[in-house]
């Protein structure tokens, strides 16, 4: 099978440090503008039918790709399974929508403290949660995820089922504005948290942290052997990844202006756990890959409207079965190491 | 099949997909036409509400389209699931296409609420057929529907006391169980009823809407010797609910609110089980109110025999809308002034105004319904 | 806090929850079965028990003629009408389960790849009966005539032992039962079990793999047709969304008792059909799913594996 990220990861070490960085500042520069893409000749058939394509690309598409990169962490990179990555999401816009209707902070200011209570949550549930194996990790997560939207829906201060009303948008940063229609100024935001996210991702792999989770991944037995102390790296593999879905959150109710508990089912979770696998199991850009299309595709084909969750069932079934690693799969270094071990 | 057959397949039927639309989405549309909104849930698990609600909608346009009149008019379909967070992406497309004059909907009022922001700052009028939360109506609310938001559904304010009112007429010495679904419908209307009920409620409970075993709340029923139940939920959980308090020996009143006025009600709550419940609703059945004929063509249209809920709402929706096409209004603000001024005729004859706010003046009348040899009678203005 | 109820209603909410916590039992013998082999969570069967549901109702009403609003039916006629929607809907949820398998497990199973591209896999399976479903039933819910008239045996200490709680009580126990026999003592059922402690040794020995596969998921399609005969029996109700919420408290059940393990799948069953009762009654029933889950993260503190351990080849009589 043609494996997209070995070449591409051929071609990229070949490159002297100055083409590496004209060729990142023309790919972010390029990302930068898929705003107007819509409405520009050639790629206007991105344009999506009935639904606004810039808020497409805020939500579900970038979103979708942040939080795919921060459960690609605990997922991909130490294979810890969590089917309930929403809660964080959630976490951290419950804690926009509370903090930002009773206090007079504002969203920057509200965002490290989304950040904070998302890997707070992790960590509380790490704790006892992490000494598990496999997939009994798998149903707690799962457990935890249901249960921070079903506490949501219970209490007053979330304002129950009718969730937070009025919720304000960031302040101005550069004099750029964060109206409702600016779509793009969202997706900037959010396009510098990704990248950040990725650089962060990026050096925790060459790091001790990226080799005790490689380790973790491959063989947990064998791990603790080595001596990795397994709780405490599961336990940083698993906050990093919350606070990731924190920061997602915060800026979700602030653009939004409203949140609800019934915008963070299990569904979401399985949708960004889909991302993941579909695009590439612990590949970063397979990941990105496989966010956009699955965060786009639903809504790119509106016009079917009856039949359309069917169709994206269908497309999910036949690409899994066809490039089982995903479409862009993690590097086969790794996996040659993998044959190894077994 | 061979690997490579399979690959190619499955890039040509992903290329179709992607590529394939662009024919169909970019027809331009024959002249003097023009369209309108409808936002639903269309799939997901709150599906029924939203295709319910569609075939009133599409009826109403083939009643008027059937007139060959000089504008043509067109539905364009936004599926919300019902969900806010659908809706909030849903919502700016559907605002920013101006080709778009009007909006039927949201059902929901957790999707109003999450669309509210984008239909108001493109100017966007809406005539929501279903969404019952006071708060869209309240000028005190911090997020209110003003201006442009429309409904020709009563909000809870009016439905809770009068479903209150109903449950426990002609009952000496009521006790009420209170039961809401946990969704933001259910829940809202259970509180606008509570009030009504000081001094008389012997308990209450939040069963999550979905839910297959009822058998644990009807225990508690028992044990409270409550002699009225009200339920706010929806129709599919109000009979699970009503089947499982009548097999449990429960012999009091069951009393619900406009969610589980649904002429599958009591069908789906099995032969008696549902006998004699009391239902209130700011929606009537749509085979109550319309013309036999209407229904004949109505079931050739849709392929359903009995109506969901909320069928008439929309068809009255879609009608003002449609009446103030005839008047020449194909604009946005057009409509936006139409609706604010004029005075409609609702299927049944009713008189539909709308206030300041956007509920109808005087409050949509709330209709007091019985189930009499498994159908829904009507009995009076609650 | 409610515990009023407790003191006239405690034996009647424990008999409830028994014969709700057998249909959990049935449908985690589902999850369990394929778990035990392939160590894999089998995420459609959920669906599968959907489907199970509407073909009792489909043979109840389709193909045996009995009208919604027909009156009970009594005798011999009766118990043909039971037992053949019964087995219709097993045959149908275990042909389902064995599609199910070939669809969404049997070529990535080939390429022995990654386990989360099979659940994956077999969520989007999922996703497309439960829409399917949906559209072909315009989203409605779909009413079960009552065919078996309720009545009651009589009642002790307020628990009411009506003939459907009964039924699925002692039918869930036959079943149960069989199958456990089956596994422990007929060759097939060893074959099972030597697949699920080792998959290479097994294949040495001659065991046609992906036989056994087959095998394991129309057993557990079986008994979630089982119990979707059950549930509509006794709820005479479904819909196109029933599956989640009921796959996942079965899951929960199972993951409960020891995964893998039919005999943790029973008692995980029974015990969480129980406490779902006493949960709603006491803290109201907005609080159900909370409990169970803290109580699940208790026991998987406390006994890692669940409370019978993993694993089918551990059920020895």
């Amino acid at each position: 099978m043609i494996n997209l990220r070995d070449k591409g990861a051929a071609i990229w070490e070949n490159w002297s440090r100055t083409k590496r960085i004209i060729f990142v500042v023309i790919a972010i520069t390029i990302v930068a503008f898929m705003p107007y893409a819509g409405e520009f000749g050639p790629t206007s058939f991105l344009n999506t039918p009935i639904s606004s394509y810039q808020a497409v690309l805020v939500y579900p598409i970038a979103l979708f790709v942040l939080m795919g990169l921060g459960l690609n962490i605990v997922v991909g990179k130490s294979g810890l399974l969590d089917l309930g990555y929403v809660a964080f999401f959630a976490i951290g816009a419950y804690t926009m929508g509370i903090m930002g209707t009773m206090t007079s902070l504002n969203t920057w200011e509200i965002l490290p403290f989304g950040i904070f209570f998302a890997m707070l949550a992790g960590l509380l549930l790490g704790l006892p949660a992490l000494r598990l194996r496999g997939d009994y990790l798998a149903i707690v997560t799962l457990g935890f995820g249901e249960i921070v939207r079903i506490v949501a829906l219970n209490l007053e201060v979330t304002g129950g089922p009718n969730g937070v009303v009025g919720v304000p948008n960031p302040p101005p940063i550069l004099g750029q504005k964060f109206e409702l229609d600016d779509h793009a100024a969202y997706f900037w935001v959010i396009l510098v948290m990704i990248l950040l996210v990725i650089w962060m991702v990026r050096r925790f792999t060459v790091r001790r942290p990226g080799r005790a989770w490689e380790a973790i991944r491959q063989d947990e037995d064998v791990a603790a052997l080595m001596g990795v102390n397994l709780l405490v790296y599961k336990l940083w593999s698993f906050t990093i990844g919350a606070a990731v879905g924190g920061a997602g959150g915060v800026i979700y109710a602030s653009k939004t202006m409203f949140i609800a508990p019934d915008m963070f089912t299990f569904n979401t979770s399985i949708l960004v756990l889909a991302c993941v696998v579909f695009g590439g199991l612990g590949n970063i850009w397979g990941v990105i890959l496989g966010a956009s299309i699955l965060g786009y595709l639903p809504e790119r084909i509106r016009f079917i409207s009856n039949a359309r969750q069917l169709v994206f069932g269908l497309v999910l079934l036949i690409i899994m079965n066809v490039r089982p690693d995903g479409l862009l799969p993690r590097k086969k270094r790794e996996k040659i190491k993998q044959k190894v071990v077994k | 099949m061979n690997k490579k057959i399979q690959r190619s397949l499955a890039v040509v039927s992903a290329a179709a997909l992607v590529f394939g639309v662009s024919a169909v989405t970019s027809a331009t549309a024959a002249q003097k036409t023009v369209y309108l909104a409808f936002q639903a849930p269309l799939t997901g698990p709150n599906a029924l509400t939203g295709q319910d609600e569609l075939t009133g909608a599409k009826f109403a346009l083939s009643e008027y389209n059937a007139t060959n009149p000089a504008v043509k008019v067109e539905l364009v379909l936004a599926d919300d699931q019902g969900l806010a967070e659908v809706a909030a992406v849903v919502a700016p497309g559907i605002a920013s296409n101006k080709k778009i004059i009007g909006l039927i909907g949201p059902a929901f009022s957790g999707a109003t609420q999450a669309s509210l922001p984008a239909y108001k700052a493109s100017g966007l009028a809406m005539i929501s057929m279903s969404a019952t939360r006071v708060s869209l109506t309240d000028k005190k609310a911090p997020v209110n529907g003003f201006p442009i938001f429309k409904r020709v559904v009563a909000n809870d304010k009016y439905q809770g006391p009068a479903l209150a009112r109903y449950a426990i007429k002609g009952v000496t010495a009521p006790s009420v169980y209170l039961v809401d679904d946990k969704t933001a419908y259910g829940k809202g209307l259970a509180d606008y009823t509570s009030p009504s009920l000081k001094g008389k409620i012997a308990g209450t409970d939040s069963v999550p809407e979905n839910t297959s075993d009822y058998t644990s709340v009807v225990a508690k029923v028992k044990a409270s010797g409550a002699n009225v139940v009200i339920y706010c939920g929806y129709a599919p959980d109000a009979a699970k609910f009503v089947k499982a308090l009548r097999d449990g020996g429960y012999t009091g009143i069951f009393a619900s609110g406009d969610g589980t006025l649904k002429a599958t009600f009591p069908n789906n709550a099995g032969n008696t089980a549902a006998e004699g419940s009391r239902l209130t609703a700011a929606d009537v059945p749509f085979e109550d109110v319309a013309t036999a004929a209407q229904m004949v063509a109505y079931t050739k249209l849709t392929g359903i025999k009995v109506p969901g809920t909320y069928v008439t709402s929309t068809y009255n929706a879609t009608n003002i809308f449609l009446e103030c096409i005839k008047q020449g209004k194909v604009s946005r603000p057009g409509i936006q002034g139409c609706l604010t001024n004029g005075t409609f005729k609702g299927v049944a004859g009713d008189t539909i105004k709308f206030d300041r706010y956007g509920d109808i003046i005087g409050g949509a009348a709330v209709g007091a319904f019985t189930i009499k040899a498994g159908k829904i009678v009507y009995v009076a203005v609650a | 806090m409610n515990l009023q109820v407790l003191s006239s209603q405690f034996w009647s909410l424990c008999l409830q929850g028994v014969a709700l916590g057998f249909i959990y039992v049935l449908i985690s013998l589902g999850y369990t079965m394929v778990y035990g082999v392939l160590r894999l969570i089998n995420f459609a069967n959920s669906e599968v028990f959907m489907i199970g549901t509407f073909a009792t109702v489909v043979a109840q009403v389709g193909i045996l003629n009995n009208q919604t609003n027909s009156q009970p039916l009594h005798g011999f006629r009766l118990v043909y009408t039971l037992l053949f929607a019964l087995v219709f809907s097993m045959l149908v949820s275990g042909i389902l389960g064995v599609l199910v398998e070939l669809v969404a497990y049997r070529r990535l199973r080939a390429l022995g790849t990654n386990r989360l591209a099979s659940l994956i896999s077999a969520i989007a399976v999922s996703i497309v009966l439960l829409e399917t479903t949906r559209i072909i039933t315009f989203s409605r819910p779909q009413t079960s005539p009552r065919l078996l008239d309720k009545w009651s045996f009589g009642e002790v200490a307020g628990a009411n032992f009506r003939i459907d709680t009964v039924m699925v009580i002692v039918s869930g126990i036959i079943i149960f039962f069989v199958l456990d026999r089956f596994v422990t003592k007929t060759r097939l059922g060893k074959a099972i079990r030597a697949v699920s402690m080792s998959e290479e040794n097994s294949k040495l020995m001659g065991i046609n793999l992906n036989r056994v596969v087959s095998l394991t998921f129309f057993i557990g399609g079986l008994t979630t047709g089982a119990a979707a005969f059950f549930y509509t029996t006794v709820y005479e109700t479904t819909q196109f969304n029933v599956g989640f919420n009921l796959g996942l408290a079965a899951f929960t059940a199972a993951v409960l008792g020891g995964i893998g393990n039919l005999r943790g799948a029973f008692y995980g069953g029974i015990f969480l059909g129980v406490l779902e009762q006493f949960a709603s009654a006491i803290l109201g029933s907005q609080w159900k799913s909370v409990t169970v889950f803290l109580v699940l993260v208790l026991v998987l503190l406390l006994k890692p594996n669940g409370i019978f351990g993993e694993a089918v080849q551990q059920t020895r009589t």
